[in-house]
């Protein structure tokens, strides 16, 4: 068996930086702590998250081209962020509590010397009020991370959402 | 008449619809009717089932053998086009065995095979194969007989495509009145039409349709404080009564559109929403002086299409009051259970906008009205507490003990319609109105009512 993309896999010590840096990622969207996250994007970041469909075969892919949930960038993220501060986004207030599980991580060699292409699953739970049932929404994310001033940012991400019609009210937060 | 099998009235439903009736007179409507499980089969059986339905735009399906899937409540709705370019709306159901035939969102075919058994219709339905067919049904098998269920009705505007299960129904014409003179505004402006871009957001929330349906199609009220946080951002004006400016306009068979001008202390909004200069003449062509003056001045439409379709027409900015931009999202609330509904959002774009404008107006659509969108968000967390709060004894006691009436009464017997407007409906010079509302439920009520 061969796994997809010949580009060789990067060590040990690599993939333990940015399975942590994915970790803490993870941990400041679900403290939550949206400011913070901030700082972990670059500059140009460009966050998207298309559009699942549900297609034959023979249609091709199941990822819309046109549609998309989510795409920003760092102005964009940051009016999120602030927004999510006021006093009154009463989405998030009372907060949801979120926890997204990052696993199936695998590092390959990015496009330019100081970047990585991160692939991970995302299992996102959401619990919202006295409701016993959570919010779950699961999917892939391809990231790009680039690293400047002995630090890893985060520089793209796709995520693609595994459910077509989406099983919360909003998308009220990041994933 | 619709062709299904209805339930009559419970005892004493009838007596309670009238209570309603007269409630509503007086601007109130009370709590029980919003989530009562009764209440939600008779709007099935005696609304959706006799009103006209969206199912889709013209331009999500441009080429012969292309195919959508809907739900027109709980049928599953197969979309497609035929051949000779005709659109047929069938039961997704084989006549076999009553296997759904196609799955997938979207997708192209050239006949549709059931998977069970083989039976196989052509684009126009007739069951053009059956394995084996001669050898176990003989030659006295009546193909047309068999041929897939059509949607009674299909009709189109402006390249919305509705259906209805009414065989009876009023032409869609005739059903949108005067409606149709706004939507030629919104979705009627231009030589060559509008299109969808990319398939429709799809997503769940715990509450009732009507909320959304009153909600778009009258409530311009809610605004400043449900959206208050683009308040505290900068992102809205600071005018509490910033979207009350303009005119709220009841239309006939409960449908209705408000048109929010821009705050008078924030000068004026540019010509036609802001859209591209060189649309101008071609929106010239199209509406007459009396739509392009409406537009001119406008800021925001909404409104909505009887009993659950919804317009929204604003300008949004990626960060503050400049370089606001201009969208249109078609909205349908599709009930899937007394505190259940999908909705279904479309984005509309002129075909023969600049590509650049396109792109800004979608990512402004998804950036605040999309379900992660920053306006978004907070309408539907309310509507779930709407609905959280109105399924106990209090909210849903009949006899109205507990003072469980919601308030409607804004603007009842106090704003008199303005003589001057130049469009159909009757229009009351400001949006902070509940009369769109009252319509609603008025229209709502009458036809619970009818056997």
């Amino acid at each position: 068996m061969t796994i997809e993309g010949t580009t060789e896999l990067t060590g040990f010590e690599l993939h333990w930086e940015i399975s942590q840096f994915l970790f803490e990622e993870a941990a400041l969207l679900d403290a939550p702590d949206f400011t913070g996250w901030l700082s972990v994007l670059t500059e140009d970041i460009r966050y998207r998250m298309p559009v699942r469909l549900t297609r034959e075969r023979k249609d091709g892919h199941s990822v819309d081209p046109d549609a998309v949930y989510i795409d920003e960038d760092l102005a964009s993220l940051s009016v999120r962020a602030a927004r999510l501060g006021t006093r009154s986004a009463w989405a998030e207030d009372p907060p949801s509590r979120t926890r997204h599980f990052v696993t199936n991580v695998v590092v390959r060699a990015g496009d330019a010397p100081a970047e990585v292409a991160v692939r991970s699953n995302l299992l996102f739970t959401r619990s919202r009020g006295g409701s016993t049932a959570n919010d779950v929404l699961t999917g892939l994310r391809s990231d790009v991370l680039r690293r400047a001033d002995g630090a890893w940012k985060l520089a793209r991400r796709e995520v693609v959402l595994d459910q077509t019609v989406l099983g919360t009210l909003n998308l009220s937060t990041l994933y | 008449m619709s062709r299904h099998t209805r339930a009559t009235l419970e005892p004493g439903m009838h007596k309670q619809l009238l209570d309603v009736q007269e409630r509503l007179a007086t601007g109130t409507l009370p709590q029980w009717v919003l989530t009562d499980p009764t209440v939600f089969n008779l709007e099935v059986e005696r609304i959706f089932a006799r009103t006209w339905y969206f199912i889709g735009h013209e331009s999500e399906l441009p080429n012969p053998g292309d195919y959508v899937t809907r739900w027109y409540i709980n049928d599953p709705v197969v979309l497609t086009r035929t051949k000779s370019g005709e659109l047929r709306a069938y039961l997704n159901s084989c006549m076999h065995r009553g296997t759904m035939l196609c799955t997938a969102d979207s997708g192209n075919r050239k006949a549709f095979t059931c998977p069970y058994h083989g039976w196989t219709y052509s684009l126009d339905g007739d069951l053009i194969g059956v394995i084996a067919d001669d050898k176990v049904y003989g030659a006295e098998m009546d193909r047309e007989q068999w041929a897939l269920r059509q949607l009674p009705r299909l009709e189109s505007f402006h390249g919305m495509i509705f259906a209805s299960l009414d065989p009876d129904v009023q032409p869609l014409d005739e059903y949108l009145g005067g409606l149709g003179w706004y939507l030629d505004i919104l979705i009627g402006r231009t030589d060559k039409k509008m299109e969808v871009h990319g398939a429709p957001l799809r997503w769940v929330v715990d509450a009732n349709w009507k909320i959304g349906s009153e909600n778009f199609g009258g409530d311009a009220y809610h605004v400043a404080m449900t959206h208050r946080s683009t308040v505290e951002l900068g992102l809205s004006p600071k005018d509490p009564l910033f979207t009350s400016y303009g005119h709220q306009v009841v239309l006939d068979q409960g449908h209705s559109m408000s048109v929010i001008t821009k705050s008078p202390k924030l000068g004026p909004t540019p010509p036609y929403q802001g859209q591209p200069e060189e649309l101008w003449s071609n929106f010239e062509r199209n509406l007459t002086p009396d739509q392009l003056g409406v537009w001119r001045d406008a800021a925001v439409f909404h409104g909505t299409c009887f009993p659950n379709l919804s317009f929204l027409s604003p300008m949004h900015g990626a960060g503050g009051h400049a370089h606001l931009t201009n969208f249109l999202t078609l909205r349908q609330w599709r009930p899937i259970g007394p505190d259940k509904v999908e909705i279904w959002s479309w984005f509309l774009a002129d075909r023969e906008a600049p590509e650049e404008f396109k792109k800004e107006s979608y990512k402004r659509y998804v950036a605040t009205f999309g379900p992660a969108g920053t306006l978004e968000q907070d309408d539907v967390e309310i509507w779930t507490r709407i609905t959280d709060a109105s399924k106990g004894l209090m909210a849903r006691d009949k006899d109205l003990s507990y003072g469980n009436v919601m308030n409607y009464v804004m603007g009842l017997d106090r704003v008199d319609p303005d003589p001057d407007w130049p469009g159909p409906g009757t229009a009351y010079p400001t949006t902070f109105m509940e009369a769109a509302q009252r319509s609603f439920y008025e229209v709502w009520n009458s036809l619970l009512m009818v056997d």
